[in-house]
């Protein structure tokens, strides 16, 4: 059974008079890597507030079709049951950081659980050793670089032991390197503890390796929706306008002069044994 | 660095930083109390002096002597107005009592400001929280007054920044008279003001997200518990109340000067 199946979702916020999205069809598996992208106000961000249900419940608005998170339908279930389903990182990693320690943040979602003080220890400390934030531990959150307090963010996350963990453009305050480690400790995520990921990403040069499966929303609708290398070298995925990794470019140039990779790459390495296999035939 | 360096709390770890706030809290009100029941010089100089050992013992006395110099100017300013109208309006009394007196207004000032200093520095938010909520103060208070403390530092980088962007932009802060000047801070407000309401939803989005709400008797990572050292210093702040209360009702205290001459 798919973790996350929507059908003809549409959603138009309180104060709006077009809907944000509209029939939204996505089935997404357990322990799959999937990335949203999309021009900015396409409903990616939208769309990721539904599978915690932030929508409806603390937006309001109107959600018409339905949609259905480990088995339980949104419409019906308050915020907190989803959220100990599914994780949510947001962008701004400052306003995710409520304690004067790192510690006490991660403990927060389990402190509202109701988890035993023992017990709280130890998923603080599992959580902080993957993340590697362990260090900070007793650091307050407004002395941490940008990076850092997004780790730290996902660890508290990850305390609470989520099954899909959704990521709303967590890299878009940080720096490349900050950004690399975090995409670094998503992939891990995914790959070793088969967590379910949901990424909304531009910048899709440093992530796409890690994804199974790659969906395009534009204007409120999903446009594509299927294996990275298909949608990336497809060229509405160009017209619309998302960040088509270089390594990928190079190989749509090449194919466009008539040099013909084996694959489309999709990151720097990639494409360095694509072109020496090429050179080599 | 600013005054409010010698308010704000440091993790150092440290015999008075350890002790719980319950208990630092009840001897900051008995220290109070106590410096509001004397007007004499020589009882006052005593709460002063039995407070410079809890400092160093601290390790606060760099931050300590901050507060200190930034409560100097109204030190003096409370020693001028008593000064000017015990002379004004207390005819009979002599000059050197006149003095006497309002010196012990101002040490009086000083021993509020350094038991309100030494509490604040030693005393992280989180473990005042905590306290708050142990006596019984609804969590949703506490959780807010914690999350208050934690982003007044961000919300001071975030005014800094909004001041630097508006003064590029030609806004002159300091001219113009006193009622201009005040004028002059609505455009640093209203960034600053719409971004805190911004940043207030993103946060309650994230509580959300975490669960908040989901059970009635959630649990804390940290217990407060009352400790030998937490009893000996409750014990010693009673002591010094009954002492004082003793001393104000039986006992004539001399004046400086005259045990002096």
């Amino acid at each position: 059974m798919a973790i996350i199946e929507a059908e003809e979702l549409t959603y138009t916020y309180p104060v709006g008079e077009k809907p944000a999205f509209r029939d939204v069809n996505l089935k997404i598996e357990e322990g799959e890597f999937v990335i949203i992208t999309g021009p900015s106000g396409c409903g990616k961000t939208t769309l990721c507030r539904c599978f915690n249900g932030l929508i409806p419940h603390f937006y309001g608005g109107k959600l018409e079709g339905e949609i259905r998170v480990c088995g339980l339908n949104v419409k019906e279930h308050p915020t907190y049951e989803i959220a100990q389903h599914v994780g949510m990182v947001f962008q701004n990693p400052e306003n995710q950081l409520f304690a004067l320690s790192v510690e006490k943040d991660v403990a927060f979602g389990l402190e509202n659980l109701g988890v035993p003080r023992k017990e709280i220890r130890k998923r603080i400390d599992w959580a902080l050793k993957i993340t590697g934030t362990y260090n900070l531990k007793n650091r307050p959150p407004y002395e941490l670089s940008g990076g850092q307090q997004q780790r730290a963010a996902i660890a508290s996350v990850l305390a609470m032991n989520p099954d899909v963990m959704v990521l709303d453009e967590p890299t878009s305050f940080l720096d490349p390197v900050g950004a690399e480690k975090i995409f670094e400790v998503i992939g891990r995520l995914n790959r070793e503890m088969s967590m379910t990921i949901i990424l909304v990403e531009h910048m899709l040069d440093l992530v796409s390796r890690y994804a199974d499966r790659i969906i395009v929303m534009h204007d409120g609708r999903i446009m594509m929706n299927g294996d990275p290398r298909e949608v990336l070298v497809s060229e509405e995925a160009r017209l619309v306008g998302i960040g088509i990794p270089k390594a990928t470019m190079l190989y749509k140039i090449l194919k466009h002069r008539g040099i013909s990779l084996n694959r489309p790459p999709l990151y720097s390495e990639e494409a360095c044994q694509v072109i020496r296999e090429a050179l080599s035939r | 660095m600013s005054v409010f360096d010698g308010f704000k709390f440091r993790s150092i770890s440290s015999p008075i930083h350890q002790l719980d706030p319950r208990a630092k809290f009840v001897y900051v009100c008995v220290l109070f109390a106590v410096a509001i029941m004397f007007n004499n010089i020589i009882p006052l100089l005593i709460l002063f002096l039995i407070q410079i050992p809890i400092v160093f013992m601290a390790k606060v006395q760099k931050e300590w002597m901050r507060s200190m110099k930034g409560s100097a100017v109204f030190a003096i300013m409370i020693f001028a107005v008593n000064l000017l109208s015990l002379y004004f309006y207390a005819g009979h009394e002599t000059f050197t009592s006149i003095l006497e007196r309002s010196l012990a207004m101002t040490v009086r000032f000083i021993v509020l400001v350094q038991s309100f200093s030494i509490f604040f520095l030693t005393t992280s938010p989180d473990m005042l929280g905590l306290a708050l909520e142990q006596s019984g103060v609804p969590y949703e208070l506490c959780f807010a007054f914690t999350t208050a403390v934690r982003f007044v530092p961000v919300l001071a980088e975030e005014a800094q920044t909004i001041i630097d962007a508006q003064k590029s932009r030609g806004l002159e802060i300091e001219s113009g008279n006193f009622l201009r000047r005040i004028r002059n801070y609505i455009p640093i407000l209203i960034p600053l003001i719409v971004n805190a309401i911004r940043r207030s939803l993103e946060l309650a989005e994230t509580m959300e997200s975490r669960a908040w709400g989901a059970c009635e008797n959630r649990t804390n990572l940290y217990v407060l518990k009352i400790k030998t050292n937490d009893l000996l210093l409750i014990l010693f702040s009673l002591l010094l109340l009954t002492v004082s209360i003793y001393v104000s009702i039986h006992v004539y205290i001399p004046p400086l000067t005259s045990l002096l001459m």
